[in-house]
């Protein structure tokens, strides 16, 4: 059993995904089978390095903002009314609590590096956040975004020499990938709400910010994963069954990241 | 009961030995690395490392027997002073030149050995020589660590053998006489070695 | 006998003391080389070095008192594995990610000793808190030799004290839990250092 959950595959994939499955099939009537992509990113914590928070370093400030996003998202879902201004908001958040988190590093940086460096994570956090909540009402395509998301970062950021970073985004993915498989298997349709779609992105948006700030991977990378919730917007007919819509989004998304993947690889070691 | 039957059977029975055969290793040079330590002028233990080391050993647990080969790129000795600075040279290149290691002339230096004794199914040393600036003596490593198992990153797909071995050589007996007494003659050896099963 | 040569020749005859007072010394980056080790997967022991520490220490060998502080600038850390090949990253590079040693937020890490025991004149063990990862613990030292001496490479001119410690610690107290299991927790440490006299 030791050697189980010391693998990597179970601690960043198949343990999240189980866990994940059962969490939507008891809260899908309750509308919060979302939840399913920050059990599986605390799952695979649990698992990687453990729930500790001090000190708070700035992974660790990536995990406590992860597990803090779905009660803000089931706040946003339950009780506010969706807005252009509220997503407007709730990015421009994200994208500050990005410079919060990465704080310890900009600090020791010259003013100019630090501005462009937090600037850039800063950015993309919040771009992230705003780009996905468009899709918090399209449970299949925010399902098939946030699979994405989250394998996009992961990957990108186990190529990009920090596997520990890598579990954590691969398993927003296997939560999210719970959420879909769930739809594609009954061919009905679950809630996604902000509660999946704010958690999945800031948890996803983190890991590959923290990738680029912590680890190697290079912000050309960043910025095409980027374009991953734009992919999962792509046109798809809503007359097909529901897992095939599913996998042409994915396959979307995966396109988008598997472009990140190589400009990882073949990034120049640093000097 | 049939010839062919009771033949059959008669194989099956038959105890299994621990490891059949001769199996045949390559050893990973990512996890593999030969590390020295000699005396630096009666104050402290110096200990420097060669990055690149390749080999392959073929061991019959059953039949106890063993041999190893392992071959150490020279040019790849590090120490932890790479960088001139403002000095006419850093140490790691005072030790590439003829000086030392000489990597120039003799870009690696090997060990070819046979286990000679065992401590139940692990090999407990290993009789050998070493070949270093062109000059062949005998070494003996002694195995201070041995295990062997299935790869855990592989999900049991690759078997893996490693271990610790230890020895020492007089580096004058391989012409290497620059600077004794102050960097010690005698220099002790630590190599740490996984191989996978071919 | 005047009062002043009287008081002169008390003064001479006054037993020195070893040293009379604590003495400074600054370490030497290039011959002050931290290793460390760790078991991977059991087969073998993986080892490290980090490059070039700075620091100072204090002895006073009348008194029997000592200080050590030492930092270590960990992006130098090198395991042997600092080549791509047709890998997308090394394990260096792996290790200064937050994985590991998280070199970006934490460039340095240092020991400080807080106290030194002397067995006879020299002193034999340090007892101090090593700073990883931004986490403080207490790690003991022991010292494996402890010479001083004029340097011999500087015709005399520059005095020194150096020598070999050792020590252990769980990488997890300082919160490196990354692969603990398939690599170890426990890792030792072992250097060779030299401090010059001021």
């Amino acid at each position: 059993m030791q050697e189980f959950l010391t693998n990597p595959v179970v601690q960043g994939g198949i343990a999240p995904f189980v866990v994940a499955v059962i969490v939507v099939a008891i809260l899908a009537k309750a509308k919060l089978a979302g939840l399913a992509v920050t059990v599986g990113f605390a799952i695979a914590v649990a698992l990687v390095s453990g729930l500790g928070f001090t000190p708070l370093t700035a992974t660790r400030k990536v995990v406590l903002l992860g597990l803090l996003a779905p009660l803000v998202g089931i706040v946003v879902d339950f009780a506010l009314k969706k807005s252009r201004t509220l997503t407007a908001v709730i990015a421009l958040c994200c994208g500050a609590l990005t410079v919060w988190v990465f704080w310890s590093v900009l600090e020791q940086k010259a003013i100019g590096d630090a501005l462009l460096l937090g600037g850039v994570a800063a950015v993309f956090v919040a771009w992230f956040v705003a780009a996905t909540l468009q899709l918090a009402g399209q449970p299949v395509r925010a399902g098939g975004a946030a699979l994405m998301l989250g394998l996009g970062a992961g990957i990108s950021a186990i190529l990009g020499a920090s596997a520990l970073l890598g579990l954590y985004g691969i398993a927003v993915g296997a939560g999210a990938g719970a959420f879909l498989l769930v739809q594609m298997l009954t061919g009905r349709k679950l809630v996604a709400g902000a509660t999946l779609t704010l958690s999945a992105s800031l948890a996803a948006g983190l890991v590959a910010a923290a990738a680029l700030v912590l680890a190697q991977l290079p912000w050309y990378a960043l910025i095409v994963l980027g374009l991953i919730p734009l992919a999962a917007s792509l046109p798809v007919s809503d007359r097909l069954p529901i897992w095939a819509q599913a996998v042409i989004v994915s396959a979307y998304g995966f396109a988008v990241a598997v472009i990140a993947f190589v400009l990882t690889w073949w990034a120049p070691p640093p000097i | 009961m049939s010839k062919k039957l009771a033949a059959c059977l008669l194989a099956a029975a038959l105890p299994l030995s621990a490891g059949a055969a001769p199996e045949a290793y390559t050893v990973d040079p990512l996890h593999s690395f030969p590390y020295f330590e000699a005396d630096h002028f009666g104050f402290s233990w110096v200990r420097g490392r060669f990055d690149k080391m390749a080999g392959k050993f073929t061991i019959d647990t059953a039949a106890r027997t063993g041999a190893v080969e392992l071959t150490i790129q020279t040019a790849t000795i590090t120490t932890g002073d790479n960088v001139r600075g403002e000095r006419p040279r850093s140490r790691d290149e005072h030790l590439r030149t003829a000086d030392f290691f000489n990597a120039a002339e003799f870009p690696s230096m090997s060990f070819r050995g046979n286990t000679t004794k065992w401590n139940g199914d692990a090999p407990a040393a290993i009789d050998g020589q070493l070949t270093l600036l062109g000059v062949t003596r005998p070494l003996t490593l002694a195995v201070i660590h041995w295990k062997c198992g299935p790869d855990p990153r592989a999900q049991g797909k690759r078997y893996v053998c490693g271990g610790n071995f230890t020895g020492s050589i007089r580096r004058s007996d391989y012409g290497m006489k620059f600077m004794i007494p102050g960097v010690g003659d005698e220099v002790k050896l630590w190599i740490g070695i996984e191989a996978f099963r071919d | 006998m005047s009062k002043k040569l009287a008081a002169c020749l008390v003064a001479a005859a006054l037993p020195l003391s070893a040293s009379a007072a604590p003495e400074s010394y600054v370490i030497d980056p290039y011959h002050t080389i931290p290793y460390w080790e760790t078991d991977h997967l059991g087969f073998t022991t993986m080892r490290g070095r980090f490059d070039k520490p700075t620091g100072k220490f204090t002895i006073d060998t009348a008194a029997k008192t000592g200080t050590l502080e030492i930092v270590i600038e960990t992006k130098t850390l090198s395991t042997g594995d600092s080549e791509r090949d047709a890998r997308s990253r090394t394990r260096d590079e792996h290790l200064r990610t937050p994985d590991f040693f998280n070199v970006t937020e934490f460039p340095t890490m240092t020991y400080k000793a807080t106290s030194v025991k002397f067995v006879g004149d020299n002193p034999d063990a340090l007892e101090g808190d090593l700073t990883l990862l931004g986490v403080t613990k207490p790690v003991s030292l022991k010292l494996l030799r402890w010479r001083c001496g004029p340097d011999p490479r500087t015709q005399g001119k520059r005095y020194q004290c150096g020598g070999n410690a050792t020590g252990t610690f769980k990488r997890s107290d300082f919160g490196m839990k990354f692969g603990i299991g398939p690599i170890g927790d426990e890792v030792t440490l072992w250097m060779s250092f030299y401090g010059f006299r001021q």
